[in-house]
């Protein structure tokens, strides 16, 4: 009576576990891979800009006269490694002086104001992972004794490895 | 007193016995159209990378002898991106809402009520949302996500 018993307990777990799957009626997997490619992406919100100095920018007894912009946003998503972004402008030999520093930017360290050239330059270093922004602040500068005219710029802005 | 008690284990085996026997029979849920790869490869500055959508596997599915539901679960070690899945035009039962795949996640329920009564077969289409944020890295750094997606129809 005792093996019996022994067996019937046995059975009965061996019916419990065998219940326990029985209440799952099929299993069905796949496999799914999230591929993320290296993205980098960087662009100016408005298109063109145009910084006039008037008399009124003129001072008594001032050589230099200077007018701002801060109407410009830069924009820029990068997923890979610490990055630094440049500005250069098209110009070779500008008449007058375009000067430009970004201003609170949301990731990364904004450079010191730079004076464009057709070389590359910092603009904003150490930006990390992210998705950002930041204001542009151009100021144009010329002195009363170049007289008129008026420079064309195309800013460009690049990513680069930091 | 022994023989009670074993009659008592007797009637609790054959209490047991009566349940399904649906897990003697093949493929009472499937997966079809293989594994898959989903590559974010675009975003927008100031935004975030594209979501990609993969709507090219369904599901098949039987009913059963009790009201029956599907959960789905994920495994995916070191995990670092966003996968979502919600079964589409299911042609028995509920789909529930989205489900966001995590790794290690308890199963959740991806298509409940599904009646024991009707068209023995029932089908829908699994749409995966994959989606990342800058601020999550790429697969060259962070390595890919590999998901292995288990569906399970158990009753509900």
């Amino acid at each position: 009576m005792k093996s019996f018993l022994t067996f019937q307990c046995v059975l009965c777990l061996i019916v419990l576990v065998w219940s326990e799957a029985a209440s799952q009626f099929g299993v069905s997997s796949h496999t799914i891979t999230v591929q993320v490619q290296d993205i980098t992406g960087i662009q100016v919100n408005i298109g063109s800009i145009n910084l006039t100095i008037s008399g009124s920018d003129a001072i008594a007894g001032q050589d230099a006269m200077t007018t701002t912009d801060q109407s410009s946003t830069l924009l820029w998503g990068i997923n890979g490694g610490t990055k630094k972004i440049t500005a250069q402008t098209s110009l070779g030999s500008p008449f007058f002086t375009l000067k430009v520093v970004a201003l609170s930017p949301s990731q990364g360290t904004a450079a010191p104001e730079v004076t464009l050239s057709s070389a590359p330059q910092d603009l904003l270093l150490n930006v990390g992972k992210s998705s950002g922004s930041c204001t542009l602040q151009y100021t144009g500068i010329a002195l009363a004794s170049q007289g008129t005219g008026s420079d064309a710029h195309t800013i460009t802005f690049t990513v680069q490895a930091q | 007193m022994m023989k009670r008690l074993a009659i008592f284990v007797s009637f609790l085996t054959l209490g047991y016995a009566h349940l399904p026997w649906s897990t003697l029979q093949a493929q009472e849920i499937a997966v079809n159209g293989g594994n898959q790869t989903m590559t974010i490869t675009t975003g927008s500055p100031g935004a975030e990378p594209l979501p990609v959508v993969n709507t090219s596997t369904t599901l098949s599915y039987k009913r059963q002898s009790v009201v029956a539901k599907i959960t789905v679960g994920t495994n995916c070690p070191g995990q670092s991106f966003t996968l979502k899945v919600v079964a589409v035009s299911p042609t028995k039962g509920v789909a529930a809402p989205g489900v966001t795949l995590t790794n290690g996640m308890p199963a959740a329920d991806f298509i409940t009520d599904i009646p024991r009564t009707g068209v023995l077969n029932a089908t829908c289409t699994l749409q995966y949302t994959a989606s990342a944020l800058f601020s999550q890295g790429n697969s060259l750094e962070e390595g890919n996500d590999v998901h292995t997606v288990t569906y399970t129809i158990l009753a509900q």
